[in-house]
């Protein structure tokens, strides 16, 4: 008796808290099959008249430039993210396989820098970006992506110790130099390592707003959620191409979560624990 | 300080194994060897300096100046703007405002802690219950803003709910009552980030084996007694990282109030606060001022956290 | 000992950073003939060609295609002229400030409200001597400083507020309010007779229309003097002034819940369509709103008429009173590589476009002609040109304003009015108690200093 109250209160619980999680979503959806008249004239809870009404997510593709958005965003994961897997596994490497003085002072930098969070330090990361001559430009989030993560290189240290010393010192009496070493060596091994940084960071970058929110303001340069941002002037009457971009925004995540799902939660639950 | 150790019990490794050989190739070797490392590190190194040491550098500096942004002149005024921040009722103010998000972050951390307990034991399905949870962690700020600019819209999704289920009176003006605001800002923040603790959670509390439940089951322990003296425990470091994560992420909120008030009404938040001061108001010096208090706060916060509780997880060992 | 070595890297490193970046952009602009008035800028002799980016806040004209049409006539009067980057920006003046705290704003920009007259120099190319431009163009002054001009306004506005010709009419409001209660006590009727609307809506989510609040600075009193009188006089807020009249209206409008019930969730696009449908009643916007509140309109099945134009209610003497002025300023780019294109595209816009027309806008050229549509409002009304700063006092009135902290020309002191209206957390004497405050603080300040 018991136990069926238990789990009477256990299943409502889920089942609360999922129609929670999902309905605002849900909400958007069919909103986006909308036309404007219907938008305005039904209740959010009525289905659209037509569930294949596309044509505000054409609207989204061509006068929202979503596509352009998929597009930078596109440059930017992928320059960002093998800058970091070099950076990180270079730093890594240099840093577990070697003594060197100033290791000590390199390993504090790191450690004290997980500490600064990047929001607070925009303000003057401004100037230092404008100095450098990359406002504006798409170099200039690759750069922040790649420079203010140091998550992935704690990733990295900590997994370039599970592989063993006697791989590298095998390929050395082989007579592989340190970089042959670096990138025959090490870099295979940490595939793990790397998937896992593919995936939180990938995830991490997709989802920004605030860095090219400061940095882009060029149209023809801004990344998905940028342009995102930008439907709320022009189609700020027009809920529903709103309501397409968003869908069409969540789409590729979703997809991504679940082809990948238990990468994904173990990518997480590492990346935040390091 | 971990870190440190490998490096030196690497069995039977000489600090330099070429230095056995003899030969004038080993001094080559050696002096090569010295600047391998520092070539690894150096790109690292310099994006690391460039773009946090000399931002907070720049900014302790800044946050002394009268700087606008665009002068070249840039002022001493000491520590008027220190000053600046702790009296002016609307710099205090978004130190309340976080406030709301740090109660929160502790409804948010209960909540995740529940539903890990609940999905750590038997439960069909188990795998939907976990992907919905977590799904809105991975959604974009951006389309969660305009995602619930839509809901609670006066005669939306929120409203139109609470009408079906008879709760007319629980209606409200979500963002337009000042009394109301932060709440709901809160709430969504709740509604974001819970699948990330949640996932954090369960992937602690299924760091404990099996046997171990077993074994506490045929002793008799029921499930209260199982959460208190296994989960708990296995939890611990987990709750108290996110202790700080919670501090530090209530006083960085910005995308969500920012998308869908832009501050208005009372729900400006330190950082939209600070933007607005170093790019509108061309008060980069205030500005700085207010982003070196934050990160003091940030740091203390840490500090004591790694004093109350010696961390084994956050460490690199 | 640790901080300072760390300090003394982090200097090092910035100059690095500093000398690298302005190597950079020494490289750029030299081998594009080199920095301002090396440039030949007059678009008979210097042969405009090669790509041009201009921002604009039109939005609406550039997701509508108008901006298109512009740029294949600009491109058939100059044909050596490449691309034409038109660059639509929602949140003009805050992001344009942002982005011009870099050199990359684009060739040809308006001059966003906050830069002071001082800065202006550092930012724009001079277009010529204020003399002789106010021979051609009017409203060159506001954007003028040692006698130099740097921006050109592409259409005239006055200061009024649009609104709904039939609300009003159908609640028994015929006449215009001569004093801000009987502006009020037009709203009660409007709000009996159709109780579901809201009278005045504000526009608070978006920000920047409350801004045009204080271009009735001066409208009020009639005053062209006024605002250059604000830096001097350390309680504006008091005695019946412009500034006490237009955020008194402001406070008592909201306090009396004749404004829309949750301004946190207004939207700018939308109300268009709400004022031409008889949603709204009336919002306190510049001449420019005209044209897009006709077009919703007539987008709705409305007449175009159905859009009317009020004075601000406030009269002197019996008469309204009602600013002109410039809205913005095309301006050129200091950094620009091809500033003789851009000042093509500034003249070409001003006397070819035909904008400002379209715009129901007054021409800002001196013999242009006024609208048809406008002279109706303008035979009624006083128009009023503020007098430019006198020398040497050119930024006096900004260098106070932000030293204050009010920012008369951002929308935050405007949406904190209507919160406290709304929440009653300050009454309307303590909200002009604290800006007298903060602005004659701002005079000691700025003048001690």
């Amino acid at each position: 008796m018991r136990r069926a109250a238990v789990a009477v209160v256990k299943y409502a619980s889920l089942v609360v808290a999922s129609v929670m999680m999902l309905l605002p979503v849900a909400l958007i959806i069919t909103g986006s099959f909308k036309t404007n008249q219907e938008f305005l004239s039904t209740g959010p809870f009525d289905a659209p008249e037509n569930w294949l009404n596309l044509s505000n997510y054409a609207t989204a593709f061509t006068r929202g430039g979503m596509l352009l958005g998929f597009a930078n965003t596109a440059i930017i994961l992928v320059a960002a993210i093998t800058g970091t897997i070099l950076i990180g596994a270079a730093a890594a490497y240099a840093i577990d396989r070697f003594t060197f003085a100033g290791r000590r002072v390199t390993l504090a930098l790191f450690l004290l820098a997980t500490l600064v969070p990047g929001v607070t330090t925009q303000v003057a990361t401004f100037q230092v970006v404008k100095a450098l001559g990359l406002y504006n430009s798409q170099a200039a989030l690759i750069v922040l992506f790649m420079g203010t993560d140091i998550i992935s290189i704690y990733i990295f240290v900590q997994f370039m110790r599970s592989i063993p010393r006697s791989l590298d010192e095998a390929a050395k009496i082989d007579g592989a130099g340190h970089l042959r070493i670096f990138l025959q060596v090490i870099l295979p091994n940490l595939k793990p390592a790397i998937a896992t940084v593919i995936i939180i960071k990938g995830i991490a970058i997709y989802n920004e707003f605030y860095i090219p929110f400061l940095y882009i303001t060029n149209p023809d340069l801004r990344p998905i959620s940028t342009s995102l941002f930008a439907f709320k002037g022009p189609f700020g009457a027009q809920w529903e191409v709103i309501s397409a971009g968003v869908v069409i925004t969540i789409i590729p995540i979703l997809v991504l979560f679940l082809a990948l799902q238990r990468y994904v939660y173990n990518g997480f639950t590492s990346g935040a624990t390091k | 300080m971990a870190l440190m150790t490998p490096a030196r019990r690497a069995p039977g490794r000489a600090v330099d194994p070429s230095a056995r050989q003899p030969g004038r190739r080993v001094t080559a070797r050696r002096g090569r060897d010295r600047v391998v490392p520092y070539l690894f590190v150096l790109a690292p190194i310099v994006l690391l300096v460039t773009f946090t040491y000399v931002p907070v550098a720049n900014m302790f500096f800044y946050s002394v100046t009268d700087w606008d942004g665009l002068d070249r002149v840039k002022n001493f005024v000491g520590l008027a703007n220190y000053v600046d921040v702790f009296t002016e009722p609307d710099n205090l103010r978004v130190f309340v405002v976080s406030l709301y998000y740090l109660g929160a972050s502790f409804v948010q951390m209960a909540l995740a802690l529940y539903f890990a307990t609940i999905l750590s034991f038997r439960v069909r399905l188990k795998n939907l219950w976990k992907g919905i949870l977590f799904f809105p962690y991975l959604i974009n700020g951006v389309a969660i803003g305009l995602i619930f600019l839509n809901f609670i819209r006066p005669g939306g999704g929120l409203d139109s709910a609470l009408l079906a289920v008879g709760l007319e009176s629980v209606i409200r003006q979500w963002t337009g009552d000042p009394e109301v605001i932060n709440y709901t800002l809160a709430a969504v923040s709740v509604w974001r980030y819970m699948g990330l603790n949640f996932v954090m959670f369960l992937g602690a509390i299924a760091s404990v084996p099996g046997e171990i439940y077993e074994a506490a089951e045929l002793d008799g322990a029921n499930r209260w007694h199982q959460f208190r003296h296994l989960i708990l425990p296995a939890i611990k470091p987990i709750v108290g990282l996110s202790f700080i994560l919670a501090i530090s992420g209530s006083l960085s909120v910005f995308e969500v109030p920012y998308i869908m008030t832009n501050g208005g009404n009372g729900s400006e938040t330190f950082v939209i606060r600070t933007i607005k001061m170093a790019f509108e108001n061309n008060k980069v010096g205030l500005a700085s001022a207010m982003a070196v208090v934050l990160l003091a706060i940030v740091l203390v916060v840490t500090w004591i956290q790694r004093r109350l509780v010696p961390e084994e997880r956050v460490d690199l060992t | 000992m640790l901080l300072t070595r760390t300090t003394r890297t982090a200097v090092v490193v910035a100059a690095t950073a500093a000398m690298l970046g302005l190597a950079a952009c020494g490289g750029g602009s030299a081998g594009e003939g080199g920095e301002s008035g090396a440039q030949d800028m007059d678009p008979e002799t210097c042969g405009p060609a090669g790509d041009l980016t201009v921002l604009t806040w039109r939005t609406d004209l550039v997701e509508d295609g108008t901006f298109d049409d512009y740029v294949a006539t600009f491109k058939e009067a100059y044909p050596e002229i490449g691309d034409v980057d038109i660059q639509g920006i929602t949140d003009y003046e805050g992001e344009v400030k942002t982005r011009m705290s870099t050199d990359d704003y684009g060739d040809v920009l308006a001059i966003p409200g906050s830069v002071a007259p001082d800065q202006l120099s550092q930012f724009f190319e001079p277009l010529g001597e204020l003399s002789e431009m106010q021979t051609q163009y009017r409203w060159v002054e506001p954007e003028s400083f040692e006698g130099l001009s740097y921006g050109i306004p592409v259409v005239g506005n006055v200061m009024g507020a649009v609104y709904n010709v039939e609300v009003f009419e159908s609640a028994g409001v015929t006449d215009f309010a001569t004093t801000p209660e009987e502006f009020l006590s037009d709203l009660e009727a409007v709000k009996a007779a159709h109780p579901d609307i809201a009278p005045l809506y504000t526009n608070y989510k978006d920000g920047w229309p409350l801004t045009a609040w204080q271009s009735y600075a001066g409208g009020v009193s009639g005053d062209p003097e006024y605002t250059n009188g604000m830096t001097t006089d350390e309680a504006p807020w008091s005695g019946g002034g412009d500034m006490e009249v237009i955020d008194g209206l402001l406070y008592d409008v909201v306090a009396q819940g004749l404004t829309e019930a949750d301004p946190t969730t207004t939207n700018w696009e939308q109300s268009k369509q709400m004022l031409a449908t008889g949603q709204i009643g009336v919002m306190m916007l510049g001449s420019w709103a005209i044209p897009q509140m006709q077009d919703a309109a007539e987008a709705a099945g409305e007449t175009r008429d159905i859009i009317g134009y009020m004075p601000f209610p406030a009269q002197v003497d019996g008469t309204f009173h009602a600013v002109a002025g410039g809205d913005y300023n095309l301006a050129i780019n200091v950094h620009s590589s091809n500033k003789c294109a851009a000042r093509a595209w500034i003249d070409w816009f001003n006397h070819e476009s035909g904008f400002s027309e379209s715009q129901i806008g007054l021409s800002p050229l001196v013999d242009g002609p006024v609208p048809e549509s406008l002279q109706a409002f303008i035979d009624q009304v006083e128009l009023v040109e503020m007098a430019p700063a006198p020398e040497g006092q050119e930024s006096l009135f900004s260098d106070i304003d932000t030293e204050s902290g009010i920012l008369t020309t951002s929308p935050d002191y405007r949406m904190k009015i209507v919160d406290d209206a709304r929440s009653g957390a300050r009454t309307k004497q303590q909200v002009f108690d604290d800006l007298n405050a903060a602005w004659s603080e701002a005079i000691q300040a700025v003048s001690g200093g």
